[in-house]
C-alpha cells in the first residue's frame, strides 16, 4: 500500500488573533487538512527560536509562526519583534540546509478564518512534496 | 607600528596611581606562537606586558567574570579594570555597555591599533613557515608580518597568514577607548563577507550535508559559548545537569524546568545547541572568533556567527558594537522592517 506523506505541521498561534482566527474558521465549518498541531502562545513575539528548533528537532516537518497584523499586537509590537527575529531564523534555517519551505511566517487576524485555512493548505501542498525532514530530525 | 613601550608605561602609570583594581593584558604563554591572558595588581610587573601578532584572545570575557566576582565581595573595590583591548574586542566592550551589562565606570578601556595588520593563524603561520623553527612573531612594516626563525628573518605578507577573521574585520581601530595607543588608521575590507558567500551559493543539500559533517563532530563541550564574552547568562537553556528528575519531581517542577537540550548522544540535537548559540548571539556577536579559535572538533561555528551579522546588516542595517547608545537588534523594531517572506 503506498500511502501519501502526511506532513506533521506545529503552529505557534498568538492567542489573540491567529488562534481566534483557526478557532473562526473550525466554527464556521471550513475545511482544512487536520496536518496541524496548533499550539497558543501569548504573542508571536514570545515565540523562541528555540521553539522553532525544538518542534524540527522532535519531529515536525512545518513550522508555522502566526500572529497578529503589524499594528494590531495585542501587546502594541511584540509581533514586530517577532518579525525582526524570526527573519533572522528564517534565513539561518536556510543556511544550514534546510527547505525554506519549511519555516513560514504568517499574518492572520481574529476575523480571517478563511485566511487561516489558506495558509495551511499552502502550507501543505508545499510540504508534501518535500518528503520528511530529516535534516534536524532526532532518531528515536 | 603601536608601541610595547607605550602601553607599558601607560599600564605602570595606571598601576602606580592606583586608579585601576587589575590590569589586563597579554604576556607571553608557554610556546613563541602562544600568548596568554595577565593579570597585574601592581606596576613592578608590566614588563612582563606584550602586544604580538600572537595576542588572539579576547580579553572583554574577563569582565563578566570580574563582574559575578565583584558581586559576591562584600566590599567589593569601586575602581575599575584596566582592559587592553583590540578593535574587535573593543566591540564587545560596547556590545556589554549597550546591554547594560556592565558599566562604563567600571572599564578603563586601554585600546590598541592593529592598524594595517591582525592577529596572525597560529595554523596558517606553520604552514607558510613549513619546517622552519619558529622563534618570533612582530608586526612588520605597513601590511607585513616579521617572523624570526632559527634560521634568521623572514617577512611575510599579512595576506598570508592573517587570520580569517582579520581579513574581514571592520574595526581595526577600537571603537571604545580611553588612552589609545597606536596608528588610527582605518582599513576597510573588500568583501567584509567574504567568508560566508561560498557557502550561500552551494545548494540546500550541499549545505546540509556539510554542517551535518560539522555538527556531527560536536562533543557539547560547550568550550565556544564559556569562551564568548556575550553568552553571560546565569543559566543557559542547554544547561540540565544539576536537575534530575526522580519519583518525587512533581509535575509543576518537570513543567517549569524544561529541558530544551539533553546532553546525551543524540547527534540531532548538535545542530539545535548550535542554532540556539548563533541566534542568541545575532546583532551581538562581534566576530573575534573565539568560538571557532577554542573549538577542540575545529568546527566552523564562526561562520554561522558572520552569516548572521550578515543578515542583520542586510535586512536591517544594523551592526553590532559600533555605538554603545543603540537598543540592541532583537529588542528594537522598525515599521518598516523586511516582511516579504511573512505571507
Amino acid at each position: 500500500m503506498n500511502e501519501e506523506f502526511e506532513p506533521r505541521i506545529v503552529a505557534f498561534l498568538c492567542k489573540w488573533c491567529s488562534s481566534a482566527g483557526s478557532d473562526l474558521a473550525g466554527v464556521s465549518r471550513m475545511e482544512y487538512p487536520s496536518n496541524v498541531t496548533p499550539i497558543q502562545v501569548m504573542c508571536s513575539g514570545s515565540v523562541s527560536p528555540l521553539y522553532i528548533f525544538s518542534a524540527l528537532n522532535k519531529g515536525a516537518d512545518g513550522v508555522l509562526v502566526s500572529g497578529c497584523h503589524p499594528g494590531d499586537c495585542h501587546y502594541i509590537k511584540g509581533n514586530m519583534y517577532a518579525r525582526r527575529r524570526l527573519a533572522l531564523v528564517k534565513n539561518l534555517l536556510e543556511f544550514i540546509g534546510l527547505e525554506p519551505q519549511r519555516f513560514r511566517m504568517s499574518w492572520v487576524s481574529a476575523a480571517e478564518g478563511l485566511k487561516y485555512t489558506l495558509v495551511i493548505k499552502d502550507l501543505v501542498k508545499e510540504l508534501k512534496p518535500l518528503g520528511p525532514q530529516t535534516k534536524m530530525r532526532r532518531k528515536q | 607600528m603601536a608601541n610595547i613601550e607605550a602601553l607599558r608605561q601607560e599600564a605602570r602609570k595606571l598601576l602606580e596611581e592606583g586608579k585601576v583594581r587589575t590590569l589586563i593584558g597579554y604576556e607571553r604563554g608557554p610556546s613563541p606562537w602562544v600568548s596568554s591572558p595577565v593579570f597585574l595588581k601592581s606596576a613592578d610587573k608590566v614588563e612582563t606586558l606584550i602586544w604580538d601578532p600572537t595576542c588572539v584572545q579576547n580579553l572583554v570575557r574577563f569582565l563578566v567574570d570580574d563582574k559575578r566576582r565583584q558581586a559576591k565581595e562584600r566590599e567589593p573595590d569601586k575602581r575599575p579594570v584596566a582592559l587592553v583591548v583590540k578593535g574587535c574586542d573593543s566591540r564587545a566592550v560596547n556590545v556589554l555597555l549597550q546591554e547594560k551589562f556592565i558599566d562604563r565606570s567600571q572599564v578603563l578601556v586601554l585600546g590598541i591599533s592593529c592598524e594595517k595588520t591582525g592577529m596572525a593563524d597560529a595554523k596558517k603561520l606553520a604552514k607558510a613557515l613549513k619546517s622552519k623553527k619558529f622563534l618570533a612573531v612582530e608586526f612588520g612594516e605597513g601590511d607585513t608580518f616579521l617572523v624570526t626563525t632559527a634560521e634568521g628573518k623572514v617577512s611575510l605578507p599579512a595576506d598570508q597568514v592573517l587570520a580569517e577573521r582579520c581579513r574581514e574585520c571592520k574595526a581595526n581601530v577600537p571603537v571604545i577607548s580611553d588612552v589609545l595607543i597606536g596608528d588610527k588608521t582605518k582599513r576597510t575590507p573588500a568583501k567584509p563577507f567574504a567568508s560566508v558567500e561560498p557557502m550561500e551559493s552551494l545548494s540546500a543539500e550541499e549545505r546540509a550535508n556539510f554542517w551535518k559533517e560539522q555538527f556531527d563532530r560536536c562533543i557539547r563541550c560547550y568550550a565556544c559559548r564559556s569562551v564568548c564574552p556575550m553568552c553571560y547568562c546565569e543559566e543557559c537553556v542547554v544547561d540540565s545537569i544539576n536537575y534530575a528528575v526522580t519519583a518525587e519531581t512533581s509535575a509543576e517542577e518537570k513543567a517549569q524546568k524544561i529541558r530544551w537540550i539533553e546532553r546525551s548522544s543524540e547527534k540531532s540535537e548538535n545542530i539545535v545547541y548550535h542554532l540556539v548559540r548563533a541566534v542568541h548571539l545575532a546583532g551581538r556577536c562581534i566576530d573575534c572568533a573565539e568560538c571557532e579559535r577554542v573549538c577542540p572538533m575545529d568546527i566552523p561555528v564562526r561562520f554561522l556567527n558572520k552569516k548572521l551579522e550578515k543578515d542583520a546588516l542586510a535586512l536591517f542595517g544594523y551592526e553590532p558594537g559600533l555605538e554603545a547608545g543603540l537598543p540592541p537588534l532583537v529588542s528594537s523594531f522598525k515599521d518598516d522592517d523586511p516582511q516579504d517572506f511573512i505571507r
